[in-house]
């Protein structure tokens, strides 16, 4: 939003983005359309969009300016119509859209980053997918995925039992990238006895550039969601930087590894249960759940006071007390190596009595390794025996993001003692027995 | 040739589209190196995508995105250890724009007194051949309303912009183009003329101006594909075509004159059509494969072996059209068949060509074509073969094309297609004004007074260097030469510190490299400092003229860089060292003595390397009446 000097001159001038307008001083004219500024654009700039498409900047300090015409009203509509052609006799699946750089586009009138409001607007970009299944498109919200907290996750469960409910074979949900592995995760405790797949997918190059991974994660997703019979939720996204294959890996064995590539999302302690191509060629590379074992159930509760917290070499084990004063429940820490923080060395920084002390109060204290790959240990080492011995839950191979999810969906629906019995006991596949040779670093 | 009236006459209209490289050490958006690769440099690896065309900023697709699209192309690109990151294959946003590469390019905005804008912002235009990774190039307009003046004609130089260079193509099949991403990224200018260049021999002359202005930088990079100049040529009637991919100057004239050549014979096609109220009528799109079951023509028979279909269409009442010659060697059917090649087929047969001498299609299969898709005396027809959904869009592409040609002349990219000829063939429509869209992952880029200022003070001023060259070295071909010359900014540099004879210089750094190199010497891989301790060490008297090339003949073999003390050591290892007075003297004496008739071409026959023969004759002339005795 303009402000100061430039605002100051539109006001007076009654001008609005949108209109063209003629900035005049003693050495130039410069004709152009009024156009949003970004927030890094200084403040006495104004951005014209010129004849030839290009934007420029132009300090209004000491120009006259003239209107020419008002904004053309037929641009300030919202454009490209939404033609999705169904064919009802393909797999029933739905979409729905919650947000994020799948979901967003640049506004070319202001020129900045909205969210896509119509989920439709999507899918007519990639008319591939009406070819894969009768596509029900649904839009729940339009919510970075940063900014979500369990009300969202909430939401997103219950449109997928109604999906479901209503018939639907397939789930795909779009959604932000950031802390889509949270999100999978949550999903995967609260939608007890899934019966369809589910799979979350997004992109991390927004759906308005022609090299978006945006059309080809979509494709796969929708793929998984009409072909496959996963009953389970996982993360659709690119196996490699290039348009070869989406992997599908289980959502409480994701995360997010790359801030920016592609392939970013990765399977932890586990292999993807499925490489899907475009073309709806599925190869399994895993074992899945495909049967449920009960009722389609919602259990959706979270417990708000759960924390995650990391340790690092000279840190202050206060935090612990800091969390437990603010009536916290549950914390899972990420430890260093097979699951430690500093114990025996100075007093000061020993986090040891601060965890007994939070146990004995009733705290729930989860142990994960930010090594990220691997198994926590709570025998090899005396400190580790120290740690354990106070209390602390070892949570096996679980991420430190999936163990939080769980903690915090575990004290929403269980009691204490059934949550603390239940951390480390395998429930969706968050935690397997085994861990393979194959699965490091893929 | 088209003079200036007769341009005039036709509503010639002629604008450039200028496109330089920038020397600067890293790329425009990322921190990889801008230096080119060497040829048998191995990858470290590839990735490949497809591309789509999405919405523009009007919600409306572009027509050259959407047809790249339908080719339906895999892109490879090739990843290189120094000059490729995360940036340049679209996996990791840009950082921000390369400060060196933007200064130079304010720099010459500045010479053509441009407006420069206080802000810039960074911009996407829509590219989705392949060439960037990205699908966009990032390009942002820098200024407006600058000139320059060739010919005594005011050109003005109506926007430039700073933008990436595109991926280079290694090769290109039908499924898939493979590209490296070394190029990609490289900061460029592109500067645009207005289109009122008033004849096909100015366009060369204002695309020469410019590009010597740009040279005498120093700070742009040199050698083929650095500079590029696209031509926009239109006439009264016709309609803007973009020519692209001049290999030099030399001949951009012959070719714009057979444009306006080829827009006046389309235009009096289009005027026949017209007149004759000529209404297009196409039949159905009939698959003659059937026909060609024992055929000798091996282009079809490659096709059907393949399992491709040989498809054909009725153009009624079209007879002799495609057959009609609208510039040398390039006839309508030309036209209709670079077209068709949108759809990734080879190209299409048509009625008019020689069927029997170029295709060896037997009188029975002509007969049976004729009757399969009813053509009568009068009728034309087209034949593509392809993969039977490609051939379908093949022949669309061209029946579009063939309906046009009795409305308007199409807007167009093309590219130059015979050297000898100077003709063009069409690469792809004229990419439209919706390929525009802001940059949203860059921020834009304050200009600030101090920035122009320094522009100002360093912008490159071409006539005041053609007059400066001039006074030096009264030598008009030479001031030419070196002006174009790579070897310009270390002439300006030793002219500028060492005070000796300007034509000197000039004559070593141009005529003698240039002989040196053709007797095989690595001239060019001398240091530049190097050169110029040379040129030092014959101000303070140890070489001589001759004595310089002798010197840079030999360093060019081990000691390239070498300092001024190795200089001096080479010199007299090598017995370079000019002799002094008294040694000349001396020499001079001893000739005397032997009675030589010509003492000066006697000694200079034995000294040349080491004795300036002017000097020599000076000494001669003024110790004449000294006898030399015992």
């Amino acid at each position: 939003m303009y402000s100061g000097i430039v605002k100051r001159l539109m006001d007076d001038n009654d001008l609005k983005i949108g209109d063209y307008v003629r900035f005049k001083s003693n050495k130039f004219e410069i004709e152009g359309k009024i156009i949003q500024n970004s927030e890094f654009t200084k403040e006495n700039i104004i951005i014209l969009k010129y004849e030839n498409g290009y934007n420029l900047g132009l300090d209004v300090t000491g120009l006259m300016v003239e209107k020419i015409k008002r904004a053309d009203e037929a641009e300030t509509e919202s454009e490209a119509k939404a033609e999705i052609s169904i064919n009802k006799d393909l797999p029933k699946i739905s979409i729905i859209y919650t947000g994020g750089t799948i979901g967003s586009k640049v506004d070319y009138r202001t020129g900045g980053v909205y969210m896509l409001l119509k989920p439709e607007e999507l899918l007519s970009s990639v008319p591939e997918l009406s070819n894969i299944a009768d596509i029900k498109p649904r839009q729940l919200f339009s919510v970075a995925s940063e900014d979500m907290t369990f009300h969202e996750w909430r939401a997103i469960a219950k449109a997928i039992t109604e999906e479901i409910n209503n018939g639907s074979r397939g789930i795909v949900i779009t959604i932000g990238t950031d802390t889509m592995h949270y999100i999978s995760a949550a999903l995967s405790f609260m939608v007890q006895n899934l019966n369809v797949p589910v799979v979350l997918t997004g992109s991390q190059r927004s759906s308005d550039r022609g090299s978006s991974d945006a059309f080809m994660n979509l494709i796969c997703s929708a793929q998984i969601a009409a072909k496959s019979n996963v009953n389970e939720v996982g993360i659709c996204m690119h196996k490699s930087s290039s348009d070869d294959a989406c992997i599908f890996i289980r959502g409480t064995k994701a995360r997010k590894m790359n801030t920016s590539r592609r392939d970013a999302f990765r399977p932890i302690n586990d292999l993807p249960i499925a490489e899907v191509k475009m073309d709806g060629e599925i190869n399994y590379t895993n074992d899945y759940i495909n049967k449920p074992s009960g009722k389609l159930e919602l259990k959706d509760g979270f417990e708000e006071k759960v924390a995650l917290i990391k340790v690092f070499p000279n840190s202050d084990p206060d935090i612990i007390n800091y969390y437990v004063k603010k009536g916290y429940k549950g914390i899972i820490i990420e430890g260093t190596g097979l699951g430690h923080t500093p114990v025996s060395g100075d007093p000061e920084k020993s986090y040891l009595k601060n965890i007994k002390s939070a146990v004995d109060s009733g705290v729930i204290i989860g142990m994960t390794s930010q090594c990220i790959y691997g198994r926590v240990n709570s025998k090899v080492y005396t400190n580790l025996r120290l740690l354990s011995e106070a209390g602390v839950i070892y949570c096996e191979d679980m991420t430190p993001e999936t163990a939080y999810v769980k903690l915090a969906w575990l004290l929403g629906n269980y009691s204490s003692e059934d949550a603390k019995r239940l951390l480390n006991q395998n429930m969706v596949g968050e935690i397997r027995n085994r861990t393979l040779y194959d699965e490091f670093l893929i | 040739m088209m003079n200036e009236e007769y341009c005039k006459s036709i509503g010639f209209m002629c604008g450039l589209e200028i496109h330089q490289r920038i020397d600067s050490k890293e790329k425009l958006f990322c921190n990889c190196s801008t230096h080119s690769i060497s040829d048998d440099e191995v990858p470290v690896g590839s990735v490949y995508r497809y591309q789509r065309a999405v919405s523009g900023e009007t919600g409306k697709i572009d027509i050259a995105a959407k047809i790249e699209e339908q080719k339906k192309k895999r892109y490879v690109y090739n990843i290189f250890k120094n000059n490729s990151c995360l940036v340049d294959i679209d996996e990791e946003p840009p950082h921000d724009m390369n400060r060196e590469a933007l200064q130079t390019a304010l720099e010459i905005a500045s010479s053509f007194n441009m407006i420069i804008f206080n802000e810039l912002e960074p911009m996407r235009k829509e590219v989705v051949d392949g060439s960037n990774t990205s699908a966009f190039q990032r390009t942002t307009m820098l200024g407006l309303n600058g000139y320059i003046t060739v010919n005594n004609h005011k050109v003005n130089i109506t926007s430039m912009m700073i933008e990436e260079e595109s991926a280079g193509i290694v090769s290109n099949s039908e499924n898939t183009s493979i590209y490296n991403t070394d190029r990609l990224g490289i900061p460029l200018v592109e500067i645009d003329t207005d289109p009122y260049i008033r004849t096909p021999s100015e366009a060369k002359d204002v695309a020469l101006y410019i590009g010597t202005l740009l040279r005498i930088t120093g700070k742009v990079q040199r050698g083929i594909g650095t500079i590029r100049q696209d031509v926009n040529v239109s006439i009264k009637g016709g309609s803007r075509v973009e020519i692209k991919g001049f290999q030099d100057l030399a001949n951009m004239d012959k070719y714009i004159e057979n444009e306006v050549i080829r827009q006046q014979n389309l235009l009096k096609i289009k005027e026949e059509l017209q007149q004759r109220n000529f209404i297009f009528k196409f039949g159905e799109i009939i698959d003659l494969s059937p026909i060609f079951k024992n055929t000798k023509s091996s282009l079809i028979s490659k096709a059907l072996s393949k399992n491709e279909v040989i498809l054909g269409v009725k153009i009624s009442s079209f007879k002799d059209y495609l057959g009609k010659e609208v510039n040398p060697n390039r006839r309508l059917g030309s036209e209709v068949s670079d077209y068709a090649k949108l759809a990734g087929v080879n190209g299409i047969i048509h009625a008019d060509e020689d069927l029997i001498g170029k295709y060896h299609f037997s009188d029975d299969e002509i007969k049976n074509i004729k009757t399969a898709l009813s053509i009568d005396d009068k009728d034309s027809f087209i034949i593509v073969a392809a993969e039977k959904q490609k051939a379908e869009n093949a022949i669309n592409f061209a029946i579009s094309r063939i309906r046009n040609l009795s409305k308007l002349i199409p807007l167009e990219t093309r590219a130059t297609y015979d050297s000898n000829l100077f003709t063009t063939r069409f690469m792809r429509p004229i990419a439209g004004g919706s390929r525009m869209y802001p940059e949203t992952d860059s921020k834009p880029i304050l200009i600030t007074d101090e920035m122009k200022q320094e522009a100002e003070l360093m912008k490159p001023n071409l006539e005041s260097a053609i007059n400066e060259l001039r006074d030096a070295i009264k030598d008009e071909t030479m001031v030419k030469k070196l002006l174009l010359s790579p070897k310009y900014q270390l002439y300006k540099e030793i002219s500028a510190s060492i005070e000796i004879d300007k034509k000197m210089i000039a004559d070593i750094l141009m005529q003698k490299f240039t002989e040196m190199r053709r007797e095989g010497i690595d001239v060019d891989s001398i240091n530049d400092t190097t050169i110029k301790y040379a040129f030092e060490l014959y101000k303070d008297g140890e070489l001589t003229k001759k004595g310089i090339v002798q010197l840079l003949k030999i360093i060019s073999k081990e000691s390239k860089d070498a300092d001024k003390a190795e200089l001096s050591k080479i010199i007299s290892n090598n017995k370079l060292k000019k002799l002094n007075k008294e040694e000349l003297l001396k020499i001079v004496k001893e000739f005397k003595e032997k009675d030589e008739k010509n003492i000066l071409s006697a000694i200079m026959k034995d000294y040349n390397i080491v004795v300036e023969a002017d000097e020599l004759k000076e000494l001669i002339d003024t110790n004449k009446d000294i006898k030399f005795t015992n």
